[in-house]
């Protein structure tokens, strides 16, 4: 079977890809109107939210990028993960019941929607309305050049396409993925999230045991390995010190709250109190995917360090060679699956939220009403959306990086300094009040923004995510303080007190 | 007990704001975030942990003690407030103080390692690492538990469904009249 590697992988990623055509035209079906195409017309059950959850939550990042970090940082990275149980519990104590009645009562399908009713103002839906487009940009446009690598390196591995181009492959894994979102929209997107989950699951399981027969005396050998090398690497705070860690389990954890791919699927299940079933789901699901994270970067490190294998040319390669040297053909064809399945489920979420911003949300905070035919345009704009991403990526590669780089700081740390305090706050609190809503998400944005701008480096490894979220919570909280509340509309009250 | 909790986290964002501050301009340690590996392309080492921790180490630790109040105090505001009985608030602060436990577990083994460069392992990790790797992740399970075990008495009861349910009725009936 070894002779046949590159074609086993290349099978097992075709098969999952099919499988995402035939869900697009199954959901395609069950889409009769925009409630159905962006929030899947509240009607989902437990095992899919809770699966739909963890699946967007670890994106392409958690499969090549965490194992890399690992790899170049050691035991720091490991904060993002271990913060997953509190951040999540966030999530489910202060948004998950709130966002899901209020949807209910108004009959809300985004988070814009949301923040609106909650602030009876169109300024702070705007906001986040924009907040929303400009983080979809930056991360569609990385996550299909994420994918379409990815595929370039499968294929080129085949005699049959030994020379296909990135271009080729970024339309092929665009057009997939625009397929099964614009047929299905959301309902295609979780269903696809499901078997993505699934998929993810397992390879976390069955990597970590691979990992553990790398060495004789398994993961202890290898973290001895790292000890012996640089010791501060696998301690707690890894290389990159306190602040950095600490960095990262607080915008990683109450992060969680404010990232509105994953607060939009709260809105989704049928019943409220499915919310006990999923936020252990979740969670579960969450720390299982991970587990390739930890592992791959453990003991790609420890061999590199031992002279075992040759070091990496970059670190993100961490995941990539450990496939090629350490497991079947068969496994490494599950976990590229899993891969492209990380990065399609946090793709297709995106590119819902992104179209919904754009379709329902811009337009009621301009003109107070939704367009017409939202369905149609909901599915013109999805794939003009992803087109867009797609050209967005190829020009990031081939001529300039800055624009994506810029929006690239729109990515997890943004959207948890912007709109956190607005949403996970302001569903819990009356007394937050807009010019406090919109204090928080301009020092978010214009702090990050800065920090990216000027490449302004912290001393101790503080991030600038990690300074805008402190400055973000500060400002809405003490600015609403001095502020008057709106006066809540009678059943937006009514949700706020049960 | 609304309007003090909120204080309460205006106070635990102001403190870890002034802590970063505090930090900030702390006098640096060179290779703080990290330095080059000698030998490896795209692999930082840590360095001396000890001279990193020297200026800000009770500054950092009191960050992370303040946040894990934050966490609990965050969670405490999603419930409603009718049903933050003294029952949740024993619940929520022996939360806290098994997070603050395995804090100090891990921070006490950090800082034996530093002193001694003797550690033992748990489940494959350095033990002070194996606190920050398992016990952290372990730290937040009660408030999972309290949100699973919980739900019917603190965060979503039968009498809240029922007004809930009560609630949409009111609105369906609502826009009826209004369409009609």
């Amino acid at each position: 079977m070894e002779a046949y590697r590159q074609e086993t992988i290349l099978a097992a990623v075709a098969l999952y890809m099919l499988f995402c055509v035939a869900t697009g035209i199954w959901a395609m079906r069950r889409t009769s109107n925009s409630s159905d195409f962006f929030i899947a017309g509240r009607g989902l059950g437990p095992i899919v939210v809770s699966l739909a959850l963890f699946s967007s939550t670890l994106s392409g990042f958690g499969f090549v990028g965490g194992p890399g970090l690992v790899y170049s940082i050691g035991g720091s990275s490991f904060w993002m993960i271990t913060i997953s149980t509190a951040g999540y519990a966030l999530g489910f104590f202060m948004v998950a019941k709130r966002i899901r009645m209020i949807a209910g009562v108004r009959n809300c399908i985004s988070l814009p929607d949301i923040v609106a009713v909650r602030y009876g103002s169109d300024i702070v839906r705007m906001l986040v309305a924009i907040t929303i487009v400009l983080g979809v940009m930056g991360y569609l446009a990385t996550q299909i050049l994420a994918m379409a690598v990815v595929m370039q390196a499968i294929l080129s591995g085949t005699t049959m396409f030994a020379n296909i181009g990135l271009v080729a492959c970024v339309a092929i894994s665009s057009a997939v993925l625009i397929f099964y979102c614009v047929t299905g929209g959301i309902i295609a997107s979780v269903y696809t999230d499901v078997v993505q989950g699934g998929i993810m699951m397992a390879a976390g399981i069955l990597i970590l045991l691979t990992a553990m027969s790398v060495f004789d005396g398994g993961m202890t050998e290898a973290t001895s390995v790292i000890l012996r090398d640089d010791s501060e690497a696998i301690m707690p705070w890894g290389s990159a010190g306190i602040m950095a860690s600490l960095g990262w389990f607080f915008v990683f954890g109450l992060g969680v709250a404010g990232q509105p791919h994953l607060v939009t699927k709260m809105m989704m299940n049928r019943k409220i109190s499915d919310n006990r079933h999923i936020f252990p789901m979740s969670v579960l699901g969450y720390v299982l995917a991970a587990l390739l994270w930890v592992s791959i970067g453990v003991i790609m490190r420890a061999t590199v360090i031992e002279g075992i294998i040759p070091p990496l040319t970059a670190p993100d390669d961490a995941a990539s060679v450990f496939l090629s040297l350490f497991t079947s053909p068969l496994l490494a064809g599950v976990v590229f699956a899993g891969l492209f399945a990380a990065i399609m489920s946090t793709s297709d979420a995106f590119l819902n939220i992104g179209t919904a911003a754009i379709i329902h949300d811009i337009p009621k905070a301009i003109r107070g009403k939704a367009i017409a035919a939202e369905l149609l345009w909901a599915r013109i704009v999805t794939v003009l959306l992803a087109v867009v991403a797609a050209l967005f990526a190829l020009y990031s590669y081939y001529a300039d990086a800055t624009l994506v780089a810029l929006l690239g700081a729109f990515g997890w740390a943004t959207f948890a300094a912007s709109l956190f305090p607005v949403v996970a706050l302001g569903l819990n609190w009356k007394g937050a009040t807009v010019p406090g809503a919109v204090a928080a998400i301009v020092s978010a944005l214009l702090i990050n923004f800065g920090v990216q701008l000027t490449g302004i480096a912290l001393p101790y490894g503080i991030s600038g995510g990690l300074l805008s979220f402190v400055v973000s919570l500060v400002l809405f909280l003490g600015v609403s303080s001095i502020t008057s509340p709106p006066k809540l509309d009678h059943d937006i009250q009514r949700v706020m007190d049960i | 007990m609304g309007r003090q909790l909120i204080f309460v986290i205006f106070a635990l964002c102001v403190a870890m704001s002034a802590l970063l501050l505090l930090i900030i301009f702390a006098e640096p340690v060179a290779g703080a975030g990290g330095v080059a590996h000698p030998l490896f392309k795209g692999m930082s080492n840590g360095g001396d942990g000890a001279a990193r921790l020297e200026h800000i180490g009770a500054y950092a630790y009191a960050f992370q003690a303040l946040l894990l109040a934050l966490i609990v105090a965050l969670s405490t505001l999603g419930i409603s407030e009718r049903h933050r009985t003294p029952r949740l608030r024993a619940y929520m602060i022996a939360t806290f103080v098994f997070s603050l436990f395995v804090l100090w577990r891990m921070v006490a083994g950090h800082l034996h390692f530093l002193a001694t460069g003797e550690t033992s392992f748990f489940m494959g990790f350095p033990t002070p690492t194996a606190w920050a790797v398992y016990g952290v992740w372990a730290g937040a399970l009660p408030l999972m538990f309290i949100y699973v075990i919980g739900f019917r008495q603190f965060i979503y009861t039968e009498e809240d469904e029922a007004e809930y349910e009560q609630l949409l009725i009111e609105i369906q009936r609502e826009n009826a009249e209004d369409e009609r």
